[in-house]
């Protein structure tokens, strides 16, 4: 193929790729109004309640990415920026002393407080590597849940908060959708920008990203603090929508462990794989939980070490492009058949060739 | 090159431990404007480790170096690149899932330049410059494969061309013909003396290959046991009884 067609070929799968993203998105903004044209219709308010969740999820899985994929430090404790989002939200709305505000603002002020938060914790934790960060996020996670619960006068503690009630659910999926998608078209501009490359620079090797003059720190608390705004918001939204928080249902464990596993699914790193994964988990839970309900947690277990073990690169990764085809091809014909991929290339988890290596 | 004029690199006692290991041991040296500069030494004499020092990868105990006359003996690596010094490292330090041009652009000069106005894609004349240096490299067939994919030679030549992005006045050269095919070694010879001879760039060269030493510096240092053994032209120093006692044993 020559290089004239091999960049035509290109455009036009771009092309085409921008024709399916629009239509998608014109899909999901006519959608609510099924429920105006008739009383039976597949768009239910259930089904809106299940799309916000979906749009939540892709929100905060986009959001994790950014601090897991992007810099590479695996973030366990994630959740706590959604947790202050949710309860500096619920905190001004609900206020007993003096004013109590509105969401619009009450939401903006629970994304500044995860930020501040972010700038506090990221600090000193985004000094530490590997498992080690992770931990230490995972320890202020449950710390920052203890601290809620004894915070009694200010966050309601064990009892919770109720927040007032707005059962509008088109409006929430509408708000959510844009959010999702604002944020998708954020880590999107992140990634092709030099901000993005550098970035990924230090999640490949720090040390080398320092020493060819990228300030390593001021990119990791400035990637880590935006992940914890965007997050915070997501928090105040959901705090919203819910209209009750406390801590055990703000600060789940398993938040963002799903985050995590979203991610992988969809590809660590990439833009679109957050929203495949968090897509994917959610309507497969769904199945999986109704199928097989005493068995749902351990396949959801089987198919994250499925995928860690199979698919690193996740399933966008799957139909990407490398030399004379996609990594689905070349794994179809490693386990099936015959090899049919780039020379040069590597297979998940292994290593190049090292040419005039010593054995 | 001349002595005449203030160094570009130059360190004063540089001293590094590791608990009671004394690594590199009050080490006076300097590099000048032009030199190709040669840092020689059996495996545990401190090469690395000095070269470590003087990019900032590890902190020093005692001793200040300076670069164009500043003193960098704080200052944070990021900060010493921006001051026009760059490296490559004993083991190659490339960004794999990134592809050769990637690689290259991430690797420009970041001087001055504030997070806001890295939030668009690369500039033009940055990508010609990146696509300049990796015909120069021979490496434009590989332009779009990832860092992860190519050769160890390969990989040695596209750090050299990392190195060279932010056009810096230094280049420190940690083994850089290590574990490459005797061709490759040719063409990363060739492309030092061409930085060298037309662009001006100084180079301080740490390498096991006498050849490539005799071939390449002005001058050489000898380390061993983290001191300083000797200094001269590549062949004082081959001819030096104590650097054949510490090579050999003699």
């Amino acid at each position: 193929m020559t290089a004239l067609a091999t960049l035509e070929q290109q455009a036009r799968t771009t092309r085409n790729k921008q024709i399916a993203l629009a239509l998608l998105l014109l899909a999901l903004l006519i959608m609510p109004l099924g429920t105006q044209v008739a009383d039976q219709t597949w768009v239910t308010d259930s089904r809106l309640f299940q799309f916000t969740q979906v749009f939540m999820l892709i929100a905060l899985a986009s959001n994790w990415n950014l601090t897991g994929g992007f810099i590479g430090y695996v973030d366990f404790g994630h959740a706590v920026f959604f947790g202050l989002g949710a309860y500096a939200t619920g905190v001004m709305m609900t206020n007993q002393h003096s004013i109590q505000w509105p969401f619009w603002s009450a939401v903006i002020v629970g994304a500044i407080v995860a930020a501040i938060f972010a700038v506090m914790i990221g600090f000193p934790t985004l000094r530490l590597k590997g498992p080690y960060f992770s931990i230490a996020m995972l320890g202020t996670f449950v710390a920052m849940r203890e601290i809620i619960r004894v915070s009694k006068p200010v966050t309601g503690g064990g009892v919770g908060l109720t927040l007032p009630p707005y059962l509008n659910r088109a409006l929430f999926y509408y708000l959510t959708l844009g959010l999702a998608v604002a944020i998708i078209m954020f880590v999107w501009w992140i990634r092709r920008s030099e901000f993005g490359s550098s970035l990924i620079a230090i999640r490949e090797d720090e040390v080398g990203a320092e020493m060819r003059g990228i300030n390593t720190t001021l990119h990791k608390i400035t990637i880590f603090v935006i992940a914890g705004f965007l997050t915070g918001i997501v928090g105040g939204m959901w705090a919203y929508q819910n209209t009750f928080i406390d801590p055990d249902v703000v600060f789940v464990d398993s938040r963002t462990i799903d985050l995590v596993m979203m991610t992988m699914l969809g590809g660590l790193g990439t833009v679109a794989g957050p929203v495949v994964g968090a897509a994917a988990i959610y309507w497969l839970r769904d199945v999986v939980w109704a199928a097989f309900f005493d068995w749902h947690l351990m396949i959801q277990g089987s198919l994250l070490i499925g995928i860690v073990l199979f698919v690193p690169t996740g399933l966008v990764g799957l139909f990407r492009r490398n030399g004379s085809g996609t990594t689905l091809q070349s794994l179809w014909g490693r386990y099936f058949g015959t090899r049919a991929e780039h020379p040069n290339e590597p297979g998940p988890g292994e290593d190049g060739p090292i040419e005039g290596a010593q054995p | 090159m001349t002595m005449d004029t203030a160094p570009l690199l130059e360190g004063r006692g540089v001293t590094k431990r590791f608990g009671g290991l004394v690594a590199v041991d009050s080490v006076d040296f300097a590099v000048y404007p032009g030199e190709v500069v040669g840092l020689i030494g059996p495996n545990g004499s401190g090469k690395t480790t000095l070269l470590d020092c003087l990019s900032r990868v590890q902190s020093i105990d005692e001793g200040r170096v300076f670069f164009k006359g500043t003193e960098i003996t704080k200052l944070k690596p990021h900060n010493v690149a921006h001051l026009g010094m760059s490296r490559t490292f004993q083991v190659i330090r490339v960004y794999r899932k990134l592809t050769v041009l990637e690689n290259m652009l991430v690797s420009r000069q970041w001087r001055g330049e504030s997070l806001l106005s890295q939030l668009s894609p690369s500039h033009p004349d940055t990508e010609a410059r990146a696509r300049k240096l990796v015909d120069f490299l021979t490496l434009e067939h590989l332009v779009d494969s990832p860092a992860g994919t190519l050769s160890g030679g390969q990989r040695r030549l596209l750090e050299l061309g990392m190195a060279m992005m932010p056009d810096p006045e230094l280049i420190l050269l940690d083994e850089a013909a290590s574990g490459v095919n005797p061709t490759l070694v040719e063409t990363i010879k060739d492309r030092i003396r061409t930085l060298n001879i037309d662009e001006g760039v100084s180079f301080l060269v740490v390498e096991h290959d006498m050849r490539f030493i005799s071939d390449m510096c002005n001058r050489v240092y000898v380390l061993n046991f983290g001191e300083k053994l000797a200094e001269g032209t590549p062949s004082e120093v081959i001819e030096n009884e104590a650097v054949i006692e510490a090579y050999f044993g003699a």
